[in-house]
């Protein structure tokens, strides 16, 4: 009885301590410091962590296809939510305009919001045009559906996780992820958590660096889409 | 209702002769190493492990198709071969980390023959998903994987016989070398090696640890959700420790001891 128990937490230790738990290289302790969050962005734009070599064609909101690096050139705030949620959802939502709200508009011009459907079925351009509206989400949103295996591979390398319940709706974790213009993972914050933390300060040295050509980054790298 | 299910039996027994073409010379993905044929597992009503209170507790599964090995290292090579951006030196971070199929001697050799058809691991749940795709096949879910799971051993007609292969598998060390396929025991729907050899990846394994974790990797918070959700038999520890596997499970992640092996839906055939 006490076996299984023991042969578990070895399992579960082992497992923690033979890889770098987190995907997500939190910049809490720097977020402050240019020159730190700078760092970790040149270290990551140029290897193959971005999300955005996930393949797959997505709908969005005015019924565009497009793939994820079209999302490429800006930092993003992204969450995946569903229309139909009531409860979490709308409070993700709100975090995220939030957090984006808090920024100089400036700096805010430059960040895209993206919201990825868990719902291919009942999110629909149309569903994902309305909720938009009600949301008082601009031209700098997009929300997209993809289908179930999309929606399984992007949850993947977010690291977040989900189940579709009997009635249709589905039971996820509610995290609002930080993108660099590369589409690499710069912080993940809990997006029920009450506090933004610096969320804001880290898009904006994802933004000031960008716009510093001394951080000695091939412009032309940066081809994506103007918002 | 009656008569649909038994047609449907019906079909589910005559279907796998179709497969076995899958292990012909004639296909491309042929190798003669290969056995990797699949059999129909019949629909039936799955009682999920971890029970939410909002849920019915039963789950119905479709019929399915299922591999009836882990697929092997030999099996893997040809994958990579085809789509070499899965070579070890060439797949992205985003979809593996540094262990990736660190028991090959290189990008495209195995090395020895000791391996070849023993079960691959030390790949993702991206270069898992990735290979069925390759095979025009998926991943199981996870109730498919249980269901299909559960099944008693051939000629051992009592379940508390397969926890008991279960639990003495856990309780040993794994073996430097991994033992070829079907070198345990074949389960009564003709699936071998279900427990006892490797963790095999599910498609929805990031199901598993919603409720009060984010990171998916706190064991605490496991222990604490799994207080409040009701397990559907308590003793069943064997089950705990694969979902509680799974929890601490992200999609990159490659461990020695955790292969796969593809499904296939039985009505778009």
């Amino acid at each position: 009885m006490k076996t299984p128990y023991t042969l578990f937490s070895l399992a579960a230790f082992a497992i923690m301590s033979c890889h770098d738990s987190h995907v997500i290289k939190s910049a809490s302790c720097c977020a402050k410091d240019d020159a730190a969050v700078s760092s970790i962005i040149s270290d990551k734009e140029t290897n193959g962590n971005s999300v955005y070599q996930l393949p797959g064609t997505w709908t969005d909101q005015h019924e565009n296809q497009l793939t994820l690096s079209k999302l490429q050139g800006h930092p993003q705030i992204v969450a995946m939510i569903f229309t139909h949620c009531t409860a979490v959802c709308p409070r993700i939502v709100e975090q995220m305009k939030a957090i984006r709200d808090s920024l100089p508009e400036s700096v805010r011009n430059q960040v895209g919001g993206v919201l990825v459907s868990f719902d291919p079925d009942r999110d629909t351009p149309g569903q994902l045009r309305q909720y938009a509206a009600q949301r008082g989400l601009g031209n700098q949103w997009e929300l997209l559906k993809g289908n179930a295996d999309q929606v399984r591979e992007l949850s993947m390398v977010l690291n977040a996780r989900y189940q579709k319940l009997a009635g249709g709706n589905f039971s996820h974790t509610g995290n609002i992820y930080i993108l660099d213009r590369a589409g690499n993972i710069v912080q993940a914050v809990d997006g029920l958590g009450g506090s933004v933390h610096n969320a804001d300060a880290v898009l904006a040295s994802l933004v000031v660096a960008h716009q510093e050509p001394s951080s000695g980054r091939p412009n032309e790298f940066y081809t994506g889409k103007i918002l | 209702m009656k008569t649909v299910n038994v047609i449907l039996l019906a079909v589910c027994f005559l279907l796998p002769l179709k497969h076995f073409g899958e292990a012909l010379p004639g296909n491309p993905h042929f190798s003669h190493r290969s056995n990797n044929r699949m059999v129909c597992i019949r629909g039936g009503n799955y009682h999920p492990f971890l029970q939410r209170k909002d849920q019915p507790d039963v789950v119905k599964i479709h019929p399915f198709m299922l591999d009836v090995n882990a697929v092997t290292n030999a099996e893997f090579l040809a994958f990579v071969k085809a789509n070499p951006q899965w070579a070890r030196s060439k797949i992205a971070q985003l979809f593996a980390d540094a262990g990736y199929l660190k028991q090959w001697a290189g990008d495209f050799v195995i090395g020895g023959d000791k391996i070849d058809n023993s079960p691959v691991t030390n790949v993702s749940w991206f270069a898992a998903n990735a290979y069925a795709k390759w095979k025009g096949k998926r991943l199981p879910t996870m109730a498919e994987w249980e269901y299909a799971a559960s099944a008693a051993p051939v000629g051992m007609s009592k379940r508390a016989r397969l926890t008991r292969i279960i639990l003495a598998w856990y309780d040993h060390p794994n073996p430097v070398i991994l033992p070829p396929v079907q070198s345990t025991y074949k389960n009564t729907y003709g699936l071998y090696d279900m427990h006892g050899l490797v963790w095999e990846w599910v498609d929805d394994f990031n199901s598993v640890g919603i409720q009060g974790d984010n990171s998916g990797t706190n064991v605490k918070s496991f222990f604490c959700a799994a207080g409040s959700l009701n397990s559907a038999n308590k003793e069943d520890y064997a089950a705990f420790m694969r979902f509680a596997f799974r929890q601490g499970l992200q999609a990159r992640y490659t461990i020695q001891s955790l292969g796969f092996r593809c499904a296939k839906d039985f009505f778009r055939n």
